[in-house]
């Protein structure tokens, strides 16, 4: 039997002015647009470090005033998480694999811990401090694979995380 | 598939993120595509504003945009009757792929979902089906927004049609459009950026 809210369904089409407009030749086709937004990219990373440091000392903050209560009180750990989220998306954007490598190992760690394990602040502290190091200019443009011992370091860190709460 | 040319100048871009960096970038991308005309706000309140004081071609959104999130700001533009701006194309933008989250934004009503980071080919392939590809609107007690049980031939990196797709038509509910496997395969390929 057909429910009310399906039986009451209208359906109608809109074309509306994005679509109508977006389909109108003389726009600027796909290989084109892309080459222009990757040079508009390049010549925004002057101020990447300037917005990465900004985060980096919110964040810092963050776990400064919060760290204390673990993963207990509040959602401060997913507020951080997001934060570590953006740094890892705009590093990736940027084209910044060794910032988006550390920045992904700190959402995996808080992921965890939103997800029920322990908070362990040695475990954040070693990577903020990566992260620190990731921002410098002799470090920003490398891939993690060009820093193998720093890179295998804190894998090994983030695979110690337990991805459950410990057992009563 | 090739992806269609796009014409975006002289429309009104709405640009909603927290987050003024990433803002930029994207504002960065549109103008590279063509856009002309491009509005950044940081909140709800901000999006709101803009909606009511003039015609808003296409809305682009953090899911987490405060202070309430872009989904439910989506979910609040679709149910206002009077609003006019109730049938703008919306892609709501986010870091959280979980399965629970696209399947929330597409049942809010947004039209598309972009995964973090973005990339110029991810943006460009997703206004471009959006342009290309207009579907029908539903309109229910408790739906209001672009059909759901939308087809992705060919979008955005070579997923095909499925075996179980049915033409746009309202009929009987044909449960979600996109499996879950389908979902996290299309967006871990943008992840990874080989769209």
């Amino acid at each position: 039997m057909a429910n009310d809210a399906e039986s009451d369904a209208k359906a109608f089409f809109v074309d509306g002015r994005f679509e109508q407009m977006a389909r109108r030749p003389g726009g600027v086709p796909r290989e084109e647009a892309i080459e222009r937004a990757l040079a508009m990219i390049e010549e925004n990373k002057p101020g990447f470090c300037d917005w990465l440091d900004r985060e980096l000392a919110e964040l810092g903050e963050l776990i400064r005033q919060n760290e204390s209560q673990g993963a207990d009180q509040g959602d401060w750990t997913e507020t951080a998480y997001l934060q570590c989220a953006r740094m890892r998306d705009v590093g990736t954007t940027m084209g910044f694999e060794l910032v988006t490598f550390v920045a992904n190992n700190l959402c995996e760690i808080f992921q965890a811990v939103n997800d029920g394990a322990e908070y362990r602040g040695d475990l954040v502290d070693c990577h903020m401090q990566a992260m620190l190091l990731a921002r410098q200019e002799q470090y920003r443009n490398l891939r993690p694979d060009q820093l193998p011992e720093l890179s295998g370091g804190l894998r090994r860190v983030v695979e110690y995380v337990p991805n459950k709460p410990p057992s009563a | 598939m090739k992806s269609p040319t796009i014409n975006l100048r002289d429309l009104l871009f709405l640009v909603a993120d927290p987050n003024s960096y990433i803002c930029m970038i994207v504002h960065s991308m549109l103008r590279s595509f063509g856009a002309n005309k491009v509005i950044e706000v940081r909140d709800s309140l901000g999006v709101v504003k803009a909606l009511t004081g003039q015609k808003i071609d296409i809305l682009l959104v953090d899911s987490k945009l405060p202070p309430h999130g872009g989904l439910k700001l989506t979910h609040a533009i679709r149910r206002n009757a009077n609003n006019e701006n109730r049938t703008v194309p919306i892609l709501v933008m986010t870091s959280d792929t979980r399965a629970t989250t696209i399947k929330t934004a597409r049942d809010v009503g947004a039209n598309m979902v972009a995964a973090k980071p973005l990339s110029p080919a991810s943006l460009y392939d997703r206004l471009a089906w959006i342009a290309f590809n207009p579907r029908q609107f539903i309109d229910t007690a408790t739906y209001f927004g672009p059909d759901r049980r939308f087809k992705i031939e060919g979008y955005p990196s070579g997923v095909g049609r499925r075996k179980g797709d049915h033409d746009l038509e309202v009929g009987e509910d044909a449960g979600p459009a996109l499996s879950q496997t389908e979902i996290d395969n299309l967006l871990n390929i943008a992840r990874s950026g080989q769209d």
